[in-house]
């Protein structure tokens, strides 16, 4: 069946990627357009100006008559916005070897949606109803691709990595360096502890299945380190069967699925502080996209839910803390390990050494732009006094990039679900169902004991 | 020239769009175009997902195209 899909294409893919990634790869490229935002953004401020124009996002509103007076009012800007958006993005994906003319009328889709979304999380009356627009686009974007349907090539504009990637990147103009220098270590720690354990876990389990030692630790890789890539990095690395990563995939996207708005409800129960939410988010959801729709749906009840303690800030910093800086760097070390393990007790025949520049070329790349965006703005902000910095910078430099990566978000959660065709998923029942189940329990119950008991206090004064 | 690897085997499917069509729901909450992947892909031989720089005896290389 393999051999009847078209080829063609992978006549581009015969020279090895190397460096080529810098212009070839999302990674980088979430790099380039995000600091170029930043610097953009700077550069404005620095000069007596803003970018906050073009960053537009709809008001608060109460009544139809408000939200329609307030969208006439700044259409021009909504325009303007999705203009810049759409160079960007043509300019970078056709480079990667994206099909222009699919892109466009698919981001003009996207866009429109995603303004109607924003719209409805303005609405005074939004959290009252859980309209939350993470959980709102998700939803949205799910029942389209499951009951409507829509023209395959139109996912070319759907790319759920790259606008998580360039979020995350926007994000990191956000968060202070001196935050991540000071709760880094602890992230790190709290998420190797899980990380490990339920790798662990979830390969023994599915060793005692007799299950093929690839599919297990692809599947442990997909529960315990970052999702769907770390299932991929993984099944390369060990050279594993061609049906064992849609396996992985499969279980990934749906406890994924189910844990974006488990994590959120039962945080609400038990009335997290939105920092501890946000830890254990990062510590029990398995892919970054995953994670920030459930992260931000929770940080947005601080201020309209009582009992919730803290600042959406504070959920999506924990978040990012635990799984970007906690588990996703560190998935080169796990298939350069994984790799060795697969060619020296595994007797797999990859037929290649593993080398250690594998860290290196699995390393997420966003990452980097992460940090420099997080330098960055902590410099050229560091001689602010809290309160300039709240009336001056926040208002005309950090303001509108946050209002930017919200965007970038916003187009993410609804491509996950306008990509998420349940009917379409490899089949994933019986034995690497269970080990996988079952190392989903330990991980959100080891989660929760570390998050919200082990550190909790620490969590729950983030960023005070 | 280049050793013989995956890479430059005629069995080897390794490019994003390919890979993104094959593995139904990677591009849900990953990608093709990621860091992650290298430049792993599929050998069509075999049945196996694996690094580019893997080889083995079924090595065949592909014909030069013009």
């Amino acid at each position: 069946m393999v051999k009847n899909v078209m080829v063609e294409e992978d006549e581009e893919a015969l020279r090895s990627m190397g460096w080529r990634e810098i212009w070839l790869k999302e990674d980088w490229w979430a790099i380039w357009l995000g600091l170029g935002i930043v610097v953009v953004a700077y550069l404005f401020f620095a000069n007596g100006s803003s970018i906050k124009w073009i960053a537009i996002t709809p008001g608060k509103w109460s009544t139809l008559d408000q939200l329609l007076g307030d969208f006439r009012s700044h259409i021009s800007q909504y325009v303007a916005q999705f203009i810049m958006w759409l160079v960007v993005l043509s300019l970078s994906m056709r480079i990667m070897g994206h099909k222009i003319g699919e892109l466009i009328p698919s981001f003009v889709f996207i866009y429109l949606i995603s303004i109607a979304i924003f719209m409805i999380g303005a609405w005074e009356q939004a959290h009252q109803y859980n309209l939350e627009p993470p959980l709102v686009a998700l939803l949205l974007g799910m029942l389209i691709s499951n009951l409507i349907g829509l023209p395959r090539w139109m996912d070319t504009g759907f790319r759920v990595e790259y606008y998580i990637k360039v979020g995350i990147v926007l994000l990191g103009a956000t968060l202070p360096f001196t935050l991540v220098i000071w709760a880094g270590p602890v992230a790190i720690f709290q998420a190797s502890i899980v990380s490990i354990a339920t790798f662990l876990v979830i390969f023994l389990i599915g060793r005692r299945f007799h299950l093929d030692r690839r599919l297990c630790a692809t599947l442990g890789a997909g529960g315990a380190v970052c999702g769907v890539s770390g299932a991929i990095a993984i099944a390369g690395a060990v050279g594993a069967k061609k049906e064992h990563a849609p396996i992985a995939i499969t279980m990934v996207i749906g406890w994924a699925i189910v844990m974006i708005f488990f994590l959120p409800l039962v945080s609400r129960a038990l009335q997290l502080p939105t920092g501890v939410a946000g830890a254990w988010i990062g510590t029990s959801e398995f892919a970054d996209a995953a994670g920030f729709a459930a992260a931000q749906a929770y940080g947005n009840l601080a201020g309209h839910v009582p009992g919730i303690e803290g600042t959406a800030d504070q959920a999506v910093w924990a978040f990012t803390l635990m799984k970007v800086v906690g588990r996703d760097i560190w998935i080169g070390i796990w298939a350069f390990v994984l790799a060795i393990v697969a060619t020296t007790r595994w007797e797999t025949e990859t037929g290649s050494k593993p080398q250690a520049a594998e860290i290196w070329w699995r390393f997420p790349k966003f990452v980097i732009g992460f940090a420099l965006a997080s330098i960055l703005v902590t410099l050229v902000t560091s001689g602010y006094s809290f309160e300039d910095f709240n009336k001056i910078v926040k208002p005309e430099f950090v303001g509108p990039v946050k209002a930017l990566r919200t965007w970038a978000f916003i187009f993410c959660f609804f491509s996950i679900g306008l990509t998420t065709r349940f009917r379409e998923l490899a089949s994933a029942t019986g034995k690497p169902f269970w080990a996988f189940t079952v190392g989903v329990g330990f991980n959100v119950a080891l989660g929760f004991i570390l998050s919200a008991l082990v550190f909790g206090t620490y969590w729950a004064s983030l960023a005070h | 020239m280049d050793k013989p690897s995956c890479l430059s085997c005629r069995h080897f499917r390794n490019s994003p769009r390919y890979l993104e069509r094959v593995y139904k729901g990677l591009s849900s909450l990953s990608s093709a175009y990621a860091s992650v992947r290298k430049d792993d892909g599929i050998c069509l031989e075999r049945d196996l997902y694996l690094s580019a720089s893997a080889c083995c005896e079924r090595y065949a290389a592909r014909k030069p195209t013009s």
